[in-house]
Formats: C-alpha cells, sequence, structure tokens
C-alpha cells in the first residue's frame, strides 16, 4: 500500500515539476515573466476591440467579446499541439538517457499551455460583465467540464502528432498548416448560423465546433449545451484512445528513430 | 538467491542510418523503391544472456563498439530489446550521461530537484537532501546561478551528486569515474566504491582492466555484440588482454 501512495505521490510530483519547468523556461529571462501570459490577452483584447469597434464597424453586437470567448479556448488547443508535436525530439536527452513516464513530457505542455487560458478568464470576466449576459453560477460548473474535455482531445491529438513527428518530421509542418486550416473550419471568428447552408454541414463534422460552441455559450449566454459537450467529450475520448494507442505502439522503437 | 538483473536471449538491432530517402529521392527512384533491402539493420547485441544476483558488481568490458552502453541502456528501460526477455526489479541510477536532465537555463537547486524527481525521488525526499547534494559537488555560490554559468567540470560535479544521492539499488556505471579535477576523481570514486561496497548492486562498464579486477566479483567480455567470456573478472581480463 505504501508502495502504491509513493508510486503516485512520484508520478504527481514528476508531473508538477515538469509542468513547471515548462512555464519557467518560457519567461526565464524576461522582466515581466509570467504577467505576460496576463498581459497578452489583455493587449490582444485591446487591439481587436479597437479595430472591431472603430475601423471595423461590424454589424455584429458585442463582435469583439464574441470572438475572444472562442480564441482564448482556440488559443490553448492549438498551442499545445503545435509545441507539443516538437516535444519529444526537442527532449531526445532526457528520452535515451533517463527512464520516465514519457506521455509527461506532451501532458507538461498542454497543462503549461492551459494557464494561459486561465489567465485570460479575468478579460472574460471584465467583458462578460460589461458586455454580456454577466457571470452566472453555471460557469463554475461549466468551466471545469470544458477544460476536462478539451484537456482529453488536446492530449490526445498531441500524443499522436508528437510520436508520428518522431518518426516523420514532415509533420511539424503538417500541424502549422493544419492548424490555420481548422481555425478557419470552426466558428471562431464568424458564427455558425452565417455560413451557407451547403457548408454548414461540413463545419458540423468539425468536433472542434461543438467544443468551441460551448465554451461561447457559457461565456456570452450563461448556458450550458448539453449536446454539444456530449458530443465534444465523445469525440474527445475517441481522439485520446487513438493517441494513446499510436504513442503506445511507436514508443517501442521511438528510442531507434530519434 | 534471486536474481536481480535476468536477462535472457536479448537481441538488440539498430536501422542504418543512412541519409534518410526524402521525397525527392522517392520521385527520382520511384521504381526501385518496391523492393526494400531488409538488410539494412545493425545487429548490436546478438544473444546474450547473463544473471546478476543481488549485491553483485558486474563488470563489462570490451572495445568499442562492443555493444556495451547499448546493454546498459536495454537495462535501463530507454531502449528495448527486438527479441529476448529483460527483467530488471529494481530501482535503477543510470550514471551514464551525466546531466542529461538539466537544463542550461535553471539553477542549481531547480535542476537538483527535477533531476533528482526524474530519477525516482519525490520532491519532499530531495528537498531532504538538498543541502548535501550541493556541498558533495563542490559548487559553492555559483549553486544559485543558471547552469549555463557553469565551467563543464561543475556541471559534471552537480550531475553526479544528484545521481548518487537518489539511494540507488542499482548502479549502472558507464566509464565516468573520472569527473572533474584529480581531487574530485578521487572523491567520487570512494562514493562509488563506498556504494558498491555496501552491497549496491552495480554494473560497471570500463576500459579500466585494472579497476575492474579489484572492484568486481564477475566480468563479461563483449565483442561484436556476443558474450566471449564471462566469469571471475581475473580470468576474463586475463583472456581478453591474450586476445589482443
Amino acid at each position: 500500500m505504501r508502495k502504491i501512495e509513493k508510486e503516485f505521490r512520484l508520478k504527481l510530483d514528476l508531473l508538477w515539476l515538469l509542468t513547471k519547468k515548462e512555464i519557467t523556461l518560457k519567461y526565464k529571462r524576461t522582466f515581466l515573466g509570467i504577467f505576460w501570459s496576463l498581459l497578452n490577452p489583455i493587449l490582444l483584447s485591446l487591439v481587436l476591440f479597437i479595430a472591431f469597434k472603430i475601423f471595423l464597424k461590424i454589424q455584429m453586437e458585442n463582435y469583439a467579446f464574441f470572438f475572444l470567448s472562442a480564441l482564448f479556448p482556440w488559443n490553448w488547443f492549438s498551442a499545445s499541439t503545435t509545441m507539443a508535436t516538437a516535444t519529444l525530439i526537442g527532449n531526445v536527452n532526457l528520452i535515451k538517457k533517463i527512464r520516465f513516464p514519457r506521455h509527461f513530457l506532451i501532458l507538461a505542455v498542454v497543462l503549461a499551455q492551459l494557464v494561459n487560458l486561465l489567465f485570460a478568464l479575468p478579460i472574460i470576466i471584465t467583458l462578460a460583465y460589461f458586455s454580456g449576459k454577466g457571470l452566472g453560477v453555471i460557469w463554475l460548473l461549466g468551466i471545469p467540464i470544458l477544460i476536462t474535455i478539451q484537456f482529453i482531445v488536446t492530449t490526445g491529438i498531441s500524443l499522436l502528432t508528437a510520436m508520428v513527428n518522431a518518426y516523420f518530421r514532415d509533420m511539424e509542418y503538417i500541424i502549422g498548416v493544419a492548424m490555420s486550416m481548422l481555425f478557419w473550419m470552426t466558428p471562431i471568428i464568424y458564427p455558425l448560423e452565417m455560413v451557407p447552408k451547403a457548408y454548414k454541414i461540413y463545419l458540423t463534422l468539425n468536433p472542434l465546433t461543438y467544443l468551441i460552441t460551448a465554451w461561447r455559450d457559457i461565456f456570452m449566454f450563461n448556458s450550458i449545451n448539453w449536446a454539444n459537450i456530449g458530443i465534444s467529450f465523445g469525440s474527445a475520448l475517441v481522439f485520446f484512445f487513438l493517441g494513446v494507442f499510436v504513442f503506445q505502439r511507436l514508443g517501442r522503437r521511438l528510442d531507434e528513430v530519434i | 538467491m534471486s536474481y536481480i538483473v535476468e536477462i535472457e536471449d536479448v537481441w538488440k538491432r539498430f536501422p542504418m542510418m543512412r541519409d534518410k530517402p526524402g521525397f525527392k529521392e522517392f520521385l527520382v527512384n520511384l521504381p526501385k523503391f518496391a523492393k526494400r533491402n531488409s538488410d539494412a539493420y545493425f545487429w548490436a547485441l546478438k544473444g546474450i544472456s547473463f544473471k546478476v544476483k543481488k549485491g553483485e558488481c558486474l563488470g563489462v568490458i570490451g572495445k568499442n563498439g562492443a555493444g556495451k552502453s547499448t546493454l546498459l541502456s536495454l537495462m535501463l528501460g530507454t531502449i528495448f530489446p527486438t527479441k529476448g526477455e529483460i527483467k530488471v526489479s529494481l530501482k535503477v541510477a543510470p550514471l551514464l550521461e551525466l546531466g542529461a536532465g538539466f537544463h542550461p537555463d535553471l539553477t542549481g537547486p531547480e535542476n537538483i530537484l527535477i533531476n533528482g524527481v526524474l530519477l525516482g525521488l519525490t520532491r519532499n525526499e530531495v528537498m531532504e537532501r538538498m543541502e548535501r547534494i550541493i556541498s558533495f559537488s563542490e559548487i559553492g555560490e555559483f549553486i544559485n546561478m543558471p547552469a549555463r554559468t557553469y565551467s563543464s567540470g561543475m556541471y559534471l560535479r552537480l550531475a553526479f551528486s544528484v545521481a548518487i544521492h537518489t539511494d540507488p539499488e542499482l548502479l549502472l556505471i558507464d566509464e565516468i569515474l573520472a569527473v572533474g579535477d584529480e581531487a574530485f576523481q578521487k572523491k567520487s570514486r570512494e562514493a562509488l566504491i563506498g556504494l558498491i561496497k555496501r552491497g549496491v548492486t552495480t554494473i560497471f562498464v570500463s576500459h579500466n582492466l585494472a579497476a575492474v579486477q579489484e572492484i568486481c566479483d564477475s566480468a563479461i567480455w563483449l565483442d561484436g555484440g556476443e558474450i566471449m567470456a564471462g566469469g571471475d573478472p581475473e580470468k576474463v581480463v586475463e583472456n581478453y588482454r591474450k586476445y589482443y
């Protein structure tokens, strides 16, 4: 019993330290340090606000809020996947010389990127207060659920792309292009209703459509759409098991190709 | 007496790393790609078997490229055998390439912490030993600076210090008794021999034949991925000397 307990403690410590390392190294040697995680979304919001309110004059009400409520969750997904893809080949030394659970490297990247989303929440809250329906108790339920679902799907895809990238370095470039395609194929900067009927079907095939819409439902309308959450969760599990399968299968020969 | 390391008929091959054919070559050589040559592998180990008892010190000798380091990596578990079976039933401390988990931008304590945990200690256990690890490494006031500012000797000393303070049950040593300057070499050698004498099971890969004879209880001699001789270190070393 004690042994299992220690084993668990050890795993937890390792994951925590790898995540912390990921965060510390990102801002090491900068003056503002972790404050960049807060400052970045604030500045981004200001820029978008000015662009859409003053220059573009988009007809939609609260467009900046509409955009940001989807952009922050999307950024967590896309930054994690992009960075995780390069993380196995970036840690050759660790992988070859020390035995530890390699998937922790991927988990650490996804967790470290989550911090950025958490730092963006105060901005979302401010925007919700001034231009949305305000905060609801439902946030306390919805946000943790969506974070969990997005964590599962992001980890699944990252496990897959990171391992494939070790064998086939083109993956890094594929992911770069895929992410910008996916950005435009998910209703982030436009509402789903605006898409012509003939093309809507393609967007409904994209699992991220449901996840992003679910985020927006909470942030903008204080509502939880269980259908969207259910579909997101189901597809997240599919990607997760696919990722785990590929990671384990190809992982046995990782040392030969890395 | 139970065995701690059991290695049975282990084979390990690596793909020959010629320049990997890219898309351009693929287009040019399209017809030739149909038949793939299957002998594009290098067998680093060819059917190795041995066992190590608890508390034993096994020396491994052999020329460069004989498969010694591959054998250590297999026991460590960072690579897997192509065929055969390996059982290692203890907490392993690798002294293979020191400082593998160090990051140049992290400070001494940060690096100690993350490496200690990577080597199998909990966070609290590392914190308890922090003082001892730092003082053994003799880095002094530089400890709180980023590791990139260390000299290469300081870097290795700190890495060595972390590795031997992790309560290893099985030590894998790959010719690293020469860490740092002469004084530190002596100190690190004594620390290691102390561990070995205290009954920590050890696999000791070395080109220093005298050291193998002196420290080890048994030895194997590898050549071309096969065991040429095994058993009493005196005899194995003698055979090895005669052979060359």
